[in-house]
């Protein structure tokens, strides 16, 4: 086993009775990576970052963090990696500096080094003004910045955080992600979300999973070509030629090449159509000859590489299709939005997961 | 320092950042008082320089009300607002915890009972003195009410584990104290071995040595099981969490 495998999951299962919440999940993060941890509500990302602080234990599979094995020696594994649990459960009670004292009495900081460890903190995580404050009277930001001040304290080489930005605003979220990235810049980040843009702005590799198992991993480029689709997106003047959604499906979807249509959200006066092309062609020359022979005006015209939230979509739709009990707020958007190629979908899943 | 004491060390202070132990402590007082000069005649109308009547209320007072309020959250309210899993991942032993949160309630108890000790040591020592007391019965009977607060406290925190809810939790450990500390009433009027076994585990039964100046080693014992028993079912409920 090479060294500087920092995490490392081997087909981890978990059952809840009935329910399982992890089937098998294995993946690898190596010394300095930024990863992102991704998938719906319920996919079993924050069990598997349970397992891996060893807060639960597994039904099945092994877990190594920093090389030791979760089940040998929980504390040792608990004391080489920074936690932030979802939600950043904190003692309302008590003040941040009185808290991060706390955190690091128990981790047995001394105290030169806590005071030292204490500085950085309050840089990178601008507590500096809240350091007297109360917890419980701060906003969820703050809360979240606390408790990554909590897992930075003792300067781990491993972080785990778990929904570091969700219920947080956008200014929280972007500050939160400058965090990150800065954190990330030497030490190894296990980060999980369902916000695919920051996964973009702060991670380089990201982990899918789904129904408790990953469906995809690897350098964020590789997943977005995984589905082997590229994006095109038309926009055409709806006063000048009027073309219904249905004649510009029809003509578009007639294009060889053309995988799907879908309309997008209206603009002021253009409708705006999405494409789904395959990979190695260039379908944009033949969406402007037929705009031309149409009679189209067209306003807009681009092509992309098919972006992280459709491969995301792509690779966890179903899991609301299967009954586990349990409402996914993330996938209940993209039900109504891809309902029309359920189907080929779960192929794609099912391919992934193989 | 080690870890439980940390725990220890932040319960017992974040008693002290909400109202809660001052009320605790400033009511445990209003009823003591009244109880002890009021109840039954009280103090004054048994005309005799003891302080027995202490060692009937306080344990009573405590059981039946003080350790369950003061026990409920230990537990329970880690768990309901998710700072449990915060504090177990810190590099801390399951029993690290049990045994911080137990030292962290037994310290506001053991302050409420030492504060006590303003009864006996004014009425008999400074500024008053009511006579020539024998000191042989308030210091086993303070034995008693400590041995008694171990036990009864740990039954607490070990409801407090077992539920999230703070109210279940205070219903609970009421109710299991309550039977603990009447089932010796009920004793006499039961037949044979069922009353032999409710005797046998009546709390009260076992403090009325320890009132009386009598220590006798299977109270002590029987005090120390209980505890030891309870504070390790509480650490199975936590370990429970990680197989669940």
């Amino acid at each position: 086993m090479a060294t500087d495998v920092m995490i490392e999951a081997e087909s981890l299962s978990k059952r809840f009775g009935n329910v399982r919440a992890l089937d098998g999940i294995s993946f690898q993060v190596k010394k300095g990576e930024v990863v992102g941890f991704l998938g719906p509500n319920g996919a079993g990302k924050s069990t598997t970052m349970r397992i891996l602080t060893c807060f639960l234990a597994p039904t099945g599979g092994t877990a190594r963090v920093n090389g030791i094995d979760v089940f040998e020696d929980p504390l040792a594994v608990r004391g080489a990696i920074g936690y932030l649990p979802q939600r950043a459960p904190l003692y309302t009670d008590m003040g941040v500096l009185e808290y991060l004292k706390f955190v690091a009495e128990i981790r047995g900081l001394d105290a030169p080094v806590f005071r030292k460890n204490l500085g950085k903190v309050i840089d990178v995580c601008g507590l500096a003004q809240v350091l007297n404050a109360n917890i419980g009277t701060l906003s969820h930001g703050y809360r979240q910045r606390v408790g990554l001040g909590q897992a930075l304290l003792h300067d781990p080489q491993i972080l785990i955080l778990d929904e570091p930005t969700a219920d947080l605003d956008p200014n929280e979220k972007a500050e939160v992600i400058r965090h990150i990235q800065q954190i990330g810049e030497d030490r190894t980040v296990l980060l999980s979300t369902h916000n695919l843009s920051e996964v973009e702005q702060a991670c380089a590799r990201a982990i899918i999973v789904s129904k408790g198992k990953v469906v995809a991993d690897g350098q964020l480029e590789e997943i977005r070509s995984r589905t082997g689709s590229v994006r095109y997106v038309v926009g055409v003047d709806e006063k000048a030629s009027e073309p219904s959604f249905k004649e510009l499906e029809a003509s578009l979807g007639g294009l060889k090449g053309v995988k799907r249509v879908s309309a997008l959200p209206q603009e002021d006066s253009a409708q705006l159509v999405e494409l789904a092309g395959d990979q190695d062609s260039d379908l944009r020359a033949d969406i402007f000859r037929l705009a031309v022979d149409k009679g189209w005006t067209l306003l807009e015209l681009h092509r992309e590489s098919q972006s992280l939230d459709a491969v995301f979509r792509d690779l966890t739709q179903g899991d609301e299709a299967l009954d586990r009990g349990r409402k996914t707020e993330a996938s209940a958007p993209s039900k109504k939005q891809s309902s029309a190629e359920p189907e080929k979908s779960s192929d794609s899943s099912n391919e992934e997961q193989s | 320092m080690s870890t439980a004491l940390v725990i220890a060390k932040r319960e017992f202070k974040s008693y002290f950042d909400s109202p809660l132990a001052y009320v605790v402590i400033c009511l445990s007082f209003l009823g003591l008082g009244l109880m002890f000069f009021n109840y039954r005649g009280g103090f004054w109308q048994m005309n005799r320089a003891t302080m027995q009547p202490l060692f009937e209320n306080l344990p009573a007072g405590l059981g039946l009300l003080v350790i369950p309020v003061v026990t409920m959250r230990l537990m329970a309210e880690e768990k309901s607002s998710g700072t449990l899993e915060m504090l177990i991942t810190l590099p801390v032993k399951d029993s690290d915890v049990i045994l911080g949160k137990y030292i962290g309630a037994m310290g506001l108890i053991l302050t409420v009972v030492v504060a006590s000790l303003a009864y006996p040591l004014t009425m008999f020592g400074y500024p008053w003195n009511l006579g020539p007391i024998d000191m042989g019965p308030v210091w086993s009977g303070y034995l008693g009410v400590v041995l008694f607060s171990f036990a009864a406290v740990a039954v607490g925190l070990l409801v407090s584990s077992l539920t999230e809810s703070q109210a279940v939790s205070f219903f609970i450990t009421f109710i299991v104290l309550a039977g603990f500390w009447f089932s010796g009433s009920v004793a006499d009027k039961a037949p044979g071995l069922v009353g032999d076994v409710l005797h046998y585990v009546s709390f009260q039964s076992r403090m009325g040595g320890f009132m009386r100046g009598l220590i006798d080693t299977r109270d002590i014992v029987f005090f120390l099981s209980v505890t030891v028993l309870a504070l390790m079912v509480s650490f199975r409920a936590l370990e429970r969490r990680r197989w669940a």
